[in-house]
């Protein structure tokens, strides 16, 4: 066990050293000046170079990219090419905010959709099956930033239940910050409630095939205690899976949410990091994003494993 | 070599050397079965028309557009009408128009990036899966850090790069994609050179492209068609969000990103039009191409 | 009708039966059609006895063991007739007498228990079940389920409990799933393949465990075996099943050694037993396939295959024949059985030349797992006779299939001094760095032809490949060796445009001969090539290995765990025991005289289809 998890973290190690070099080539495939870029094409010449100087844009790629190994790797993630803040001091909080919207979306989509999938996966091929498979199948086609643009129109212009702006005012209680939430939570929930109950009536169907469940049928035991007992923890595996995976790109892949409702979670700030070439806040940022997810797959490796003690813990 | 002489035998043999069929091969047949069982599936049936729909707009937008799209010279902000069926935006501009011309692009790029991106999938997943040990190991630790980004940050990434154009959109939906597709590809492979065709081949001296691309392949074609259909639709969707994010086709083109971009501002001042349209427009294509996908699926997986 | 009242009358027991199952017919839907999988079957088990169902696969004899306690898949149904067990109508239960029912009367014994029992729970929990469902609290069911263990003979059963399905051994969970079935002490114990799958040595145990917990109980037991060994040392009577149809019945003995139908006997005619070999006669094979279920059968099921068919029988539908001792036959020409006529020699008796054609010397193969060294072979020296079957035996994991691989080049074997020469010259390791002749020198047939055949190319060009691969033949003269090759394997032009998916397995598995013998090898290896056939499809296919090498000379190492087979067709046995072979000799010699204990032992553990005391001649 120790050694499963000391591998799976090295492996995690590097993932993300992979991570950052993909991103480090990305920023810097095409021969651009980054402090023309910061400053604005109305800068100085010389303010332009003095920057480059301070930063250490100018040295040789392989130089830039070894000194920013360098600094991931002893944790100093350095400051923002922009603001000249700490990268860290910028994209906690909007890491925070991101946490925050994310907790309240699972909290309202995962028991709803494993209950859809255990309801149609009970009802394979009945009508009430159709509609939760192709609910959930149109749920999840939609771009979030289309459905957060619905609920915008409807929720908080036409029939004012939520707010326009997510941004919650500082102090606000408990109940004030979900009126401030529960738009974007909402359009999250849209986005992800068709792969989680899909995945789970899949997961479901597979098992009540299985020979161990004709056993248990045979035992003379009820539906219901063959569901709960025999049904669930093998047919659970896939769900967790598919949660793990959301959970690690609700950071950054719900930039549109954020954009519809002005929330400044850890996608913007990156979206923002990106126009304007500050390379540490994106790196940095892009590394939180893939953390969150190889973490949270671990986990659910982990969770996996527990539930199913025939799964071996192997680092592939 | 000279035949055996037992009469006993458990194949109807005998009586059918004489009746000479015209050989129909079973592949095509069970094609053509395949093909009727999706037909048959009301998913595909509305999937496939709302998609021709968009096609026949995309091909043709100025014949169906009544407007020029890009033309400012209606007044700005009008509720539907008879005239202006979905509106007009703040720029004036007729939004039933910009939303038929809306599909072009999207139409361009997004199958053609699948494609590139399921092709680019099947040759890396296949030597993943194939060769295994030390390259299997790298590709897949490279792959596993590809798949830990969301695509649209990653594709925002690239793009803000490389700067907008439709080629470059192509080019990185189509290399996020490879990674997606090379996962599922070297499974299949995985499971496939188990059997023993393989180790048969093997036997008699097949060189590894042989094995790769004549033996394994054609088994193979099942789940790349499947995830060539699912991956048409990400790629609307990765476009559509792209586009919105300013990272799609360049302007001014009236992509339906860029419209729900535009104007989702002014849904505050009560215009929903101008952004439930397009927004609407970008649904039903993503849920059309994913029945489609959803209809080829449960037909080939058997179920 | 008129047949029910017959059988009827056939109940040789007194008290009410513990199973009766009334012209029972069982449907599936399949695209909206329901096809008849059962068409009318009746028998009767009482209490206490033991009651065996052969037939070949596809024949109903599952459907009937699943119908006795109403299991049936989404697309099944009862459409008539009754079932009864302890005269409960097990067909018009609610959903609720049928749990209560399942939970008190009857259990079931599987055929893969490592997929029978739930991976997720521990074993403790799993039979602990059985016993709170009958309303003990949960300490007294621990209680019972542990005794439940010892019953079975689990060594330290209090530590069973608390292991996964997966820590056990096949035989162990088989024994877990006897346990739970006992936990009601069932009227009726239905096994359904019970030992397909396990090792011959933990078969035996399994079989004696069921014989000992029959002499404490007088639960009926219904058994499900396609192995006639197994039915005829398990059980008292024996019906015999054809498409749906019981068409013989009798006791174990009589039906062994007097069968009545033209299908039973073919059935024991296809199979190699009473030492038979192939110098003796050709195996009996059945020619033709079982209608597909939902097929219209007006008259004789069996019509179609009968060798001994006539008008009548194709017109009408044979009415039950009683015999003495309680068997029954439905067949009009029950009186002229003896018209089916016995088969020649495969081959003649022969020399086997003391030139070895391949020969293995001190090969020893390890692989690495996890950081250990796990040893698969270990020195082994083998050589093969031109023209001779080795029969190679041993239980799973013995290294059989390594050692077959390892000749073939598919692993290198370790490099400690061993070789393997080809006429004499060594050959490379890996089959990729051998010489054209070394890898058209041996060649392969593998035991399931539907993982050994390219789904997606077609017979011919499967052939076709590995001629031109194999030999210089190209171009028309490769399609003229193509034709050839499926001529000699009974193959028409037509198999040849097919793709595997629409051959039955028989011809399956000639396609994968005709593949073997394309190069024209000297060596064939055949890793259980009938393992997955039916008897009379296993029956044409050793037929035509045995003339096949009558007439091309080749050798063959014949892996297999059916000692039938193997004593049937192997001019030399070689056994083998994790990575050894323990003992080698004339085929003859090892069955009239083990050396080695284990040999004694791996013998004596397989069911014998003659009964003990009593022989059988075929040519009586």
């Amino acid at each position: 066990m120790a050694r499963y998890l000391l591998r799976r973290l090295g492996s995690i190690v590097i993932s993300l050293w992979m991570l950052a070099t993909i991103v480090f080539l990305l920023v810097n495939v095409l021969p651009g000046n980054v402090g023309r870029k910061v400053l604005g094409p109305t800068a100085k010449e010389a303010d332009v170079i003095a920057f480059n100087a301070r930063l250490g844009t100018d040295k040789p790629m392989l130089e830039q990219y070894w000194v920013s190994m360098k600094r991931i790797f002893t944790f100093d993630f350095g400051e923002s090419f922009q603001s000249a803040a700490p990268v860290t001091e910028l994209l906690l909080p909007a890491l925070g905010r991101s946490a925050k919207l994310a907790l309240l979306a699972f909290i309202i989509t995962i028991p709803i959709s494993i209950a859809a999938g255990i309801f149609a996966a009970r009802r394979q091929d009945t009508l009430a099956d159709r509609v939760v498979v192709n609910v959930g199948l149109a749920s999840s086609s939609i771009p979030e930033f289309v459905s957060a643009s619905v609920l915008l129109a409807l929720f908080a212009v036409k029939w004012p239940i939520g707010k326009v702006y997510a941004n919650v005012p500082p102090g606000s209680s408990f109940f004030g910050q979900l009126e401030y939430l529960l738009l974007p939570a909402l359009a999250m929930v849209v986005a992800y409630f068709g792969y989680i109950a899909r995945m789970t009536r899949a997961g479901v169907i597979s098992a009540l095939h299985a020979d161990y469940i004709r056993t248990a049928t045979m035992k003379g035991l009820d539906q219901g205690t063959v569901m709960r007992r025999h049904i669930l923890r093998n047919a659970l595996a896939p769900t967790i899976t598919v949660i793990s995976v959301q959970i690690g790109y609700l950071f950054g892949g719900i930039i549109g949410v954020e954009k519809i409702f002005n929330y400044a979670g850890l996608g913007s700030t990156i979206l923002n990091a990106v126009g304007k070439k500050d390379i540490p806040v994106l790196q940095t940022g892009v590394l939180m994003v893939g953390a969150i997810y190889m973490i949270s797959t671990l986990l659910a490796d982990l969770l996996i494993a527990y539930l199913n003690p025939r799964v071996r813990l192997e680092a592939d | 070599m000279s035949s055996p002489e037992t009469n006993n035998l458990e194949g109807p043999v005998s009586a059918d050397v004489q009746k000479k069929e015209k050989p129909i091969t079973e592949r095509s047949i069970a094609r053509q079965e395949n093909w009727r069982l999706i037909r048959r599936k009301p998913g595909f049936i509305i999937g496939a028309v709302i998609s021709a729909i968009w096609l026949a707009c995309g091909i043709f937008p100025n014949q169906i557009a009544p407007f020029d799209p890009l033309d400012y010279r209606v007044d700005n902000n009008q509720s539907p009408s008879w005239t202006n069926l979905f509106g007009t935006d703040r720029g004036g501009r007729d939004v039933f128009s910009r939303v038929i011309a809306g599909a072009t692009d999207v139409l361009k790029i997004a199958p053609l990036a699948a494609l590139l991106g399921v092709m680019g999938g099947v040759i890396l997943g296949m030597f993943m899966g194939y060769l295994r040990g030390r390259f299997d190991t790298v590709a897949s630790r490279i792959v596993e850090s590809f798949l830990s980004l969301p695509v649209v940050l990653l594709g925002l990434l690239a793009v803000t790069t490389l700067g907008n154009s439709n080629w470059v959109v192509i080019g990185v939906v189509a290399t996020l994609f490879t990674p997606v597709v090379a996962r599922t590809v070297r499974a299949a492979v995985l499971a496939e050179r188990e059997l023993d065709y393989v180790t048969s081949a093997k036997l008699r001296g097949e060189p590894g492209w042989f094995i790769m691309f004549r033996e394994i392949l054609p088994n193979i074609t099942g789940p790349i068609i499947v995830e060539l259909t699912v991956r048409i639709g990400y790629a609307v969707f990765t476009v559509a969000t792209l586009s919105f994010l300013g990272a799609g086709p360049p302007p001014p083109s009236p992509d339906w990103g860029s419209q729900v971009s535009d104007s989702y501002n002014s849904l505050i001042s009560g215009y929903w039009w101008s952004t439930f349209f397009p927004a609407m427009a970008i649904a039903s294509l993503v849920i059309a191409v994913n029945l489609i996908a959803d209809s080829v699926q449960s037909v080939l997986d058997g179920q | 009708m008129s047949e029910t009242t017959t059988i009827d009358d056939l109940a040789s027991t007194a008290t009410p039966p513990a199973l009766e199952v009334d012209e029972l017919r069982v449907s599936y839907t399949v695209r909206g059609v329901d096809r008849e999988v059962l068409r009318g079957v009746s028998f009767r088990i009482a209490p206490g006895e033991a009651y065996g169902l052969v037939g070949e696969s596809g024949c109903g004899k599952s459907t009937t063991a699943y119908a006795a306690l109403r299991y049936m898949p989404k697309n099944g149904k009862i459409t008539s007739g009754r079932v009864l067990v302890n005269n409960n109508d097990v067909v018009n239960m609610s959903t609720r007498e049928l749990q209560h029912f399942r939970a008190t009367e009857a259990s079931m014994i599987y055929q893969d228990p490592v997929q029978a029992l739930n991976p997720t729970l521990k074993i403790g929990k799993q039979i602990t079940e059985c016993f709170t469902i009958l309303g003990h609290s949960k300490s007294e069911a621990a209680d019972l389920a542990l005794a439940g263990l010892k019953q079975v003979h689990i060594a330290a059963p209090s530590s069973v409990m608390e292991r996964y399905p997966h820590q056990l051994s096949g035989g162990m969970l088989q024994r877990v799933v006897i346990a739970m079935g006992l936990a009601k002490d069932p009227r009726l114990l239905v096994l359904d393949e019970p030992t397909t799958g396990l090792d011959a040595t933990v078969e035996a145990e399994v079989l004696d465990l069921v014989r000992e917990l029959r002499r404490e109980s007088d639960a009926a037991v219904l058994l499900i075996a396609h192995n006639l060994g197994v039915i005829r040392t398990m059980c008292d009577r024996v019906g015999v099943m054809y498409a749906g149809k019981m068409v013989e019945e009798a006791t174990a003995d009589t039906l062994f050694s007097a069968p009545k139908h033209p299908y039973t006997i073919g059935l024991l005619n296809a199979i190699p037993r009473l030492g038979l070999r192939k110098t003796d006669r050709a195996l009996a094979t059945i020619p033709g396939n079982m209608p597909p279920i939902g097929a219209d059968l007006p008259a004789c099921v069996y019509e179609s295959r009968c060798p001994i068919v006539t008008n009548l029988c194709r017109t009408v539908r044979p009415p039950v024949v009683e015999l003495p001792n309680g068997q029954w036959t439905r067949c009009h020409h029950s009186d002229k059985l003896d018209e089916i006529v016995e088969l020649e020699a495969a081959v003649p008796v022969h020399e086997i030349s003391s030139e070895q054609v391949v020969q293995l010397n001190q090969i020893s193969k390890t692989f690495r797992q996890r950081n250990n060294d796990v040893p698969a072979l270990v020195s082994v020296d083998l050589g093969f006779a031109e023209g001779e079957t080795l029969g190679l035996v041993g239980e799973s994991g013995s290294g059989k299939s390594t050692l077959a691989k390892t000749m073939l080049g598919v692993y290198g074997p370790d490099d400690d001094g061993g070789t393997i020469t080809l006429d004499g010259r060594p050959m490379k390791a890996k089959a990729t760095d051998r010489r054209n002749e070394a890898i058209q020198a041996i060649q392969m047939v593998f035991q399931n032809p539907d993982s050994a055949l390219n789904r997606a190319w077609t017979v011919r060009r499967i052939l076709r490949r590995t001629v031109t691969q194999l030999t210089d033949i190209k171009g028309a003269d490769a399609d003229k060796r193509v034709s050839e090759i499926a001529e000699a394997m009974r193959l028409s032009e037509r198999h040849l445009d097919m793709r595997p998916r629409q051959l039955s397995g028989g011809l399956k598995q000639r396609v994968a001969i005709a593949r073997a013998f394309a190069g024209d090898p000297r060596v064939v290896v055949c890793d259980e090539p009938t393992s997955a056939l039916d008897v009379s499809v296993q029956a044409a296919i050793l037929n035509l290995l045995a003339t096949l090498q009558r007439d091309e000379k080749t050798s063959y190492l014949f892996i297999t765990h059916d000692i039938g087979v193997v004593r049937y067709l192997a001019d030399r046995i070689a056994v083998m025991y994790v990575g050894r072979i323990m003992e080698r000799g004339f085929t003859d010699d090892v069955f009239n005289g083990p050396v080695h204990p284990y040999t004694e032992a791996l013998l004596s553990a397989v069911p014998a289809i003659d009964g003990t005391s009593r022989s059988y001649s075929t040519d009586g």
